[in-house]
């Protein structure tokens, strides 16, 4: 027993100890993750990043945009481009707009970078500050060239955040002269996109992210973490997982992936409405049409980050503001008594696919001339003058309100639309509204959907009414960065107001004083901006939810894939959640009332032929109105689907933007992710490997020496 | 982390138990019946107790005083547990002790008269107590092992499968090393404490030894608390080796006892022969 005692005490004293601790100030330093299971426990270990991918799209002659190199995921340390000069290994450098132009001026050259000792062969750089993008991306320009910096890189992640876009001059990723080779003139070299870098139409082997804002914490938290002691044998990775389809399969254009059915052409559905609508009896007093033209889809560098805020968004908010005020002329009945009595009729066309190759104005054009069913009541009438919309969403300067009136060719069409916006302009008290004619000097018309209605035919007479004269005034151009705070929604309530009066003024032929009552909505309009142009509300705004169910709460304005069959009467899964919107919003603004009945439709169909089942989605039933409104698809002329597949079909001297269309595809993939952790270096695991073995095997020599120790004692009795 | 560190951990932790059931457990059936059924308790002791605390779970992350009732209360019961697997080793030994006789001297007869033979020849048989001796220590460890391996498994092999990936995680409290191998050491430390503490507290038990009754609650009451040290932050750097001083006392201890426990078998044969 006496010998227990020491024991005891021992054994006392270290609870002693332990009993002293509760007094001291405990520091529960640290953030408190509380890990209650073991996918708990992997979801801290492998951090989700979130963020906008650059996928891979397709054309006939070969491949654009970003994707894994192969068929597994990419691995590769992190980066930040700053420290890389400091250390003979690799790190994450972060550069923000004003160190990057420092950094280049130091003409650090680009082959120092192979120069030095990079063991390590795939490298992830982040690049923060979207104006590094272009100048990285001027870089990468070389890289998609240089195999040697190219095989430095396994992938990129671009921070940008808003903040930036105050430091930048301009970032756009398009072309000077977007989409040239649809041009009426000759003049291609034109210099519209003064910003232009040309970086979302070249091919890359590695794939690039944009990080949001939440992917932006997620990966400083995990650089951030570098300062800890364990640095020496760990390193912060990044798995991308952004397998293309297109490059399992092999398949590196169009035509091949299109056979293969690992990709699907770009493409959606164009919405037209007739105000008011078209009476089918009547088939004998069509009247000449003045078509309202905007387009609905943009594009960046990034697939899911495209608002497209300035070009095309304005115009098409703007075009919808018209509408709106339109239909709330006072004494509706006595603007449909005087548009019965008016000598043209309005259509308003809402086009998808223009940036990629004009897919939706020449499919629009091509099932004209195919009298269709898309365009019934319209095939067989007079276009008499288009009017497009382009961006209107940067006129504001000083108080005033400047847009400018391109036209296609001196008419007497054209003279009509611009008096028509002469007189609108001067009909506003207010005086901070001045429509101005395109700068003689100007080679034609700026890129626009016009462009397609003019090579189809040259004849047409049309105006493009945009916030630019000569050059783009929108310095984010087709980039991630056109978004809400690039445009001033008074310009755009401005335009939409300019626009209603001149169509008032162009369909009734009659400059009565009417045309003061005609007023924009202005919240109205700023409700749609929000709706259409951020991720909160987004299209889970009550305005957009009155009509439809969006299947995504962030408008996407990238026209997507034509997945399905094209028709006229499509199945709505496949209708893109902002076609669909607009599908009945017009069709609800164009609808007139016959008599005081309204009835209501439940699977989608009205009794009657003229009449149209709006807000099916959002409510249960829909509600019958007599309404022209339709679905146009749009995609590719050169492109036919049979049998459950696309086939390009050969070039067709009729169908000359059939002959220079590219034909974009976008490639299928499974999943797209990103997700940063942290990775123990391989002298590590087998160190770790090794002290279990070697605790093992000492624990079971000691066992086996005090068992021979034990028997020996016992056998010596 | 890869496979080879997955296998690492897993050795660190159950490594030793793994060369005690080899090298001793597994020559006897008794003993591994009797580490399963350890390993039943002890996890059907968890289960009672997370039951009991489950209305106040989960605990405020920033408070340590909950953690240390939770620590006590569950130390309390395991080792009432303890006391009462005792009870049924009592009464399994004498059955084992009977199948012992049975299968040396006799074919399977009547149990009845088994049993009264046993206590017949328990005269003759103590006059060789050291194999009594031993097989009540090997009982006693595999009971310990028993505890040990339930503890690893529950509270460190269950933990391990992440490892196998390629990513490692560290803990913002011990950031030297990764979450898994701290957990690893944890585990190996009491596995150690409670396969040797079993040896102790039963000899306590047998012997009314009041010390090494009271020895084995101290120690794992201590031990249990000392885990708290973690919470702070680098505490695990405190916390560990101190885990392992407790660890290596109670191995000493236990040396100490079973050496005495054979010195005194030897003198009790002796003078028996005398």
């Amino acid at each position: 027993m006496a010998m227990g005692l020491p024991r005891l005490v021992a054994v006392a004293f270290t609870l002693a100890l332990v009993s002293i601790f509760p007094p001291l100030p405990f520091s529960l330093a640290g953030e408190i993750t509380s890990i209650e299971s073991v996918p708990d426990l992997q979801k801290l270990m492998y951090v989700a990043v979130d963020g906008y991918p650059c996928v891979r799209l397709l054309n006939l002659s070969g491949e654009i945009g970003c994707s894994n190199p192969g068929l597994s995921k990419v691995v590769a340390p992190l980066i930040k481009l700053k420290d890389v000069k400091d250390l003979v290994e690799p790190h994450t450098v972060l550069v923000t707009a004003d160190e990057m132009e420092d950094f280049f001026t130091r003409h650090v050259p680009l082959c120092s970078w192979c120069l030095l000792n990079i063991s390590v062969n795939k490298v992830t750089f982040v690049v923060s500050a979207s104006g590094a993008n272009d100048v990285l991306f001027t870089r990468m320009i070389l890289v998609s060239n240089d195999l040697s910096f190219a095989s430095k890189i396994g992938g990129v992640l671009i921070e940008s955040g808003s903040s930036f876009q105050q430091k930048l001059k301009g970032l756009s990723p398009d072309k000077m002269f977007p989409q040239a080779e649809f041009s009426p003139y000759k003049n291609v070299e034109y210099k519209w996109n003064p910003m232009a870098s040309s970086i979302m139409w070249k091919a890359y082997n590695f794939p690039v992210y944009l990080l949001s804002e939440s992917g932006i914490t997620a990966v400083q938290k995990f650089l951030s973490k570098k300062d800890m002691k364990h640095k020496t044998y760990t390193s912060d990775v990044a798995e991308f997982n952004m397998v293309m389809e297109t490059t399992k399969a092999g398949t590196h254009n169009s035509k091949a992936c299109l056979q293969e059915g690992t990709c699907l052409p770009l493409g959606g559905y164009s919405v037209w409405s007739s105000l008011p609508p078209i009476n089918v009896s009547s088939s004998n007093n069509r009247k000449p049409i003045v078509l309202t033209v905007a387009s609905m889809d943009s594009a960046s560098f990034f697939r899911d980050k495209s608002f497209g805020a300035d070009s095309p968004i304005s115009g098409l908010v703007a075009l919808l503001g018209a509408v709106d005020a339109l239909s709330r002329v006072e004494g509706l009945s006595n603007l449909k008594k005087q548009l019965d009595v008016c000598i043209l009729q309005l259509v308003f066309l809402v086009l998808t696919g223009e940036t990629w190759g004009y897919l939706g104005s020449r499919r629009f054009l091509h099932e004209l001339d195919l009298h269709s069913d898309a365009v019934a009541d319209l095939s067989d009438t007079l276009i008499e003058t288009v009017l497009e919309i382009g961006s209107v969403g940067k006129g504001l300067s000083g108080g005033i309100n400047t847009f400018f009136a391109h036209k296609t060719r001196v008419s007497s069409a054209t003279n009509m639309t611009l008096d028509a916006l002469k007189i609108a302009q001067d009909s506003f008290a207010s005086k901070n509204i001045k429509i101005l004619s395109a700068d003689k000097t100007n080679p034609g018309i700026p890129p626009s959907s016009t462009m397609a209605f003019m090579k189809k035919n040259p004849q047409t007479s049309a105006v493009v009414l945009e916030d630019f004269d000569t050059k783009f005034v929108n310095k984010f151009y087709h980039s991630h960065l056109d978004d809400l705070s690039n445009i001033n929604s008074s310009s755009v309530v401005a335009a939409a107001s300019v626009l209603a009066r001149t169509l008032y003024i162009l369909a009734s032929d009659n400059k009565d004083s009417a045309l003061g009552s005609i007023h924009v909505n202005a919240s109205f309009v700023e409700e749609l901006l929000a709706c259409l142009l951020s991720c909160e509300p987004g299209l889970s705004c009550n305005l957009v939810k009155d009509y439809i169910s969006p299947t995504n709460t962030s408008p996407g304005n990238y026209a997507g894939v034509m997945s399905g069959e094209p028709s006229s009467n499509p199945y709505l899964g496949s209708v893109g959640d902002v076609s669909r919107f607009l599908w009945n919003f017009l069709a609800e603004k164009t609808s007139v009332q016959k008599g005081n009945t309204t009835s209501v439709c439940s699977k989608g169909s009205c009794s009657r032929t003229d009449q149209v089942c709006i807000k099916a989605e959002s409510n249960k039933e829909g509600t019958c109105v007599v309404s022209t409104t339709r679905y146009v698809p749009a995609y590719s002329t050169r492109l036919k689907y049979a049998d459950g597949a696309w086939t390009i079909l050969p070039q067709n001297r009729s169908d000359s933007m059939g002959m220079v269309d590219p034909v974009w595809t976008e490639s299928n993939w499974n999943t797209i992710g990103l997700q940063v952790y942290t990775v123990q270096h391989s002298a590590y695991d087998n160190a770790v490997l090794v002290a279990g073995i070697t605790v093992t095997t000492l624990a079971y020599i000691g066992i086996m020496v005090a068992k021979s120790f034990i028997t020996k004692a016992l056998k010596q009795d | 982390m890869t496979v080879a560190a997955g296998i690492g951990y897993a050795l660190l932790a159950l490594g030793p138990s793994l060369s005690l059931f080899v090298s001793v457990i597994s020559r006897k059936p008794f003993l591994i019946l009797t580490l399963l059924s350890s390993t039943l308790v002890w996890l059907v002791s968890l289960i009672i107790l997370s039951g009991l605390w489950r209305p106040f779970l989960p605990l405020k992350a920033n408070v340590w005083w909950p953690y240390a009732l939770l620590v006590l209360s569950s130390v309390c019961f395991q080792e009432a547990l303890r006391f009462l697997f005792w009870k049924l080793y009592m009464l399994s030994t004498l059955i084992h002790f009977a199948l012992l006789l049975s299968s040396d001297c006799y074919a399977v007869l009547d149990l009845k008269k088994r049993l009264e033979d046993v206590l017949d020849s328990f005269a003759d048989r103590i006059s060789r107590p050291r194999l009594f001796l031993t097989d009540k220590l090997q009982i006693a460890l595999a009971g310990g092992l028993g505890h040990g391996v339930a503890h690893a498994v529950f509270f460190c092999l269950s933990l391990l499968t992440p490892a196998f990936g390629p990513a490692t995680f560290y803990v913002n409290r011990c950031s030297k090393v990764p979450f898994f191998l701290v957990s690893a050491i944890i585990a190996l430390a009491f596995v150690t404490i409670h396969t040797f503490s079993m040896v102790i507290a039963f000899e306590g038990y047998a012997k009314g030894n009041k010390v090494d009754q009271v020895i084995v609650p101290v120690i794992h009451l201590s031990a249990g608390m000392l885990t708290l040290v973690n919470f702070a932050s680098e505490g695990c750097v405190i916390g560990v080796p101190l885990l392992y001083l407790v660890a290596s006392l109670t191995l000493l201890h236990c040396g100490k006892m079973v050496w005495q426990r054979l010195i005194e078998s030897q003198n009790q044969s002796g003078s028996t022969l005398r």
